[in-house]
């Protein structure tokens, strides 16, 4: 019984993690992924390889049959986490277009006013606009 | 005992998942903190301050620079901030160990607070070795990071600007060789 409860929080913690990936990581989180899981095999194999143009993904790519288990599947993950999290910054404008005119009337745009005033505007800001802020970590 | 081997390994994992929590190191909005609020334009060019690095080694040659870039005064007068980069030894490959470091700089350049603003990303070295070796190692470098940024995370490249003052301009120059010296700076240089 007490397996099936450790099992069960293991089960949830994972869920918890993949669910938390959903919804998007920073670069930072995401690229510290690559460094953790592969690490070593970078050392082993990709050593001048470079952080530019994706120099280090394409280089584990092309070794993928030396690399171990976890680098082969977390370097894709990180590909995924960057791009999605890339895709969500970019829809943010367009998804907020009518609560900036709503709430933000006036403000000057840039140097982040207009995020500004969506966060404090953040009760009556639309769901979809409040989310779209979340998902490219903008909170 | 297996059971016991199950139970340990979750609370290592949960024990190593609060350490990584709560290791409060740098965080995108100390960069952002530091970086934002740049007053208006500022007129110095990437090629300029470059170019006063180079003559600087030209003009006062010697085993250290004698005095401060012309520079100097302005650029320390703009909202910056220093981060520590590893690099693998007398090269500008970027260490694993600060794939991280470079993912907070993409972080905090792509919020709105600091997009659309110029940024020099400006490589520096400590005083060891020579003065044009340093130099040409930290252009290298500042070049490293500013080409993941701008391929590996997006980050726009028309507002990045890669320099390399090599040793011309330690932060601390009573300690010519300290650690403290090798750093790579951000500075904000305003909308253009």
């Amino acid at each position: 019984m007490k397996y099936l409860l450790v099992s069960a929080t293991t089960v949830f913690l994972m869920m918890t993690v993949s669910l938390a990936s959903a919804q998007t990581v920073g670069f930072a989180e995401a690229i510290k992924i690559l460094a953790a899981s592969c690490g070593k095999d970078i050392q082993a194999h990709c050593q001048s390889a470079s952080l530019a143009n994706n120099g280090i993904t394409n280089c584990l790519e092309k070794n993928q049959s030396r690399i171990s288990q976890k680098c082969n599947a977390d370097r894709l993950v990180v590909i995924g986490l960057i791009t999605a999290r890339l895709a969500a910054q970019s829809e943010v404008s367009k998804i907020c277009n009518r609560d900036m005119a709503q709430y933000c009337k006036g403000v000057k745009p840039g140097a982040g006013h207009m995020l500004r005033c969506l966060l404090k505007a953040q009760p009556s800001v639309s769901a979809k606009c409040n989310e779209a802020i979340d998902l490219a970590g903008y909170r | 005992m297996n059971k016991l081997f199950l139970s340990s390994v979750a609370i290592a994992v949960i024990a190593s998942a609060t350490g990584a929590f709560s290791q409060t190191k740098l965080s995108r909005n100390e960069i952002i903190n530091s970086l934002q609020g740049a007053q208006q334009e500022v007129n110095i060019s990437a090629d300029e301050l470059q170019k006063a690095a180079i003559e600087n080694i030209e003009k006062y040659p010697g085993a250290n620079s004698p005095q401060q870039l012309p520079l100097a005064a302005k650029l320390a007068s703009l909202r910056q901030f220093n981060l520590e980069i590893t690099f693998h030894f007398d090269s500008a490959t970027i260490a694993p160990a600060s794939y991280e470091t470079v993912g907070l700089i993409a972080d905090a350049l792509h919020t709105p607070y600091l997009q659309g603003q110029t940024f020099f990303i400006v490589g520096h070295t400590d005083a060891k070795g020579t003065r044009e070796y340093n130099l040409e190692l930290s252009i290298k470098r500042a070049q490293a990071v500013r080409e993941a940024l701008v391929t590996t995370f997006q980050v726009p490249g028309e507002y990045l600007f890669a320099v390399g003052l090599g040793e011309e301009q330690l932060r601390d120059p009573s300690n010519p060789d300290a650690a403290v010296n090798r750093r790579v700076q951000l500075i904000n240089l305003g909308y253009k």
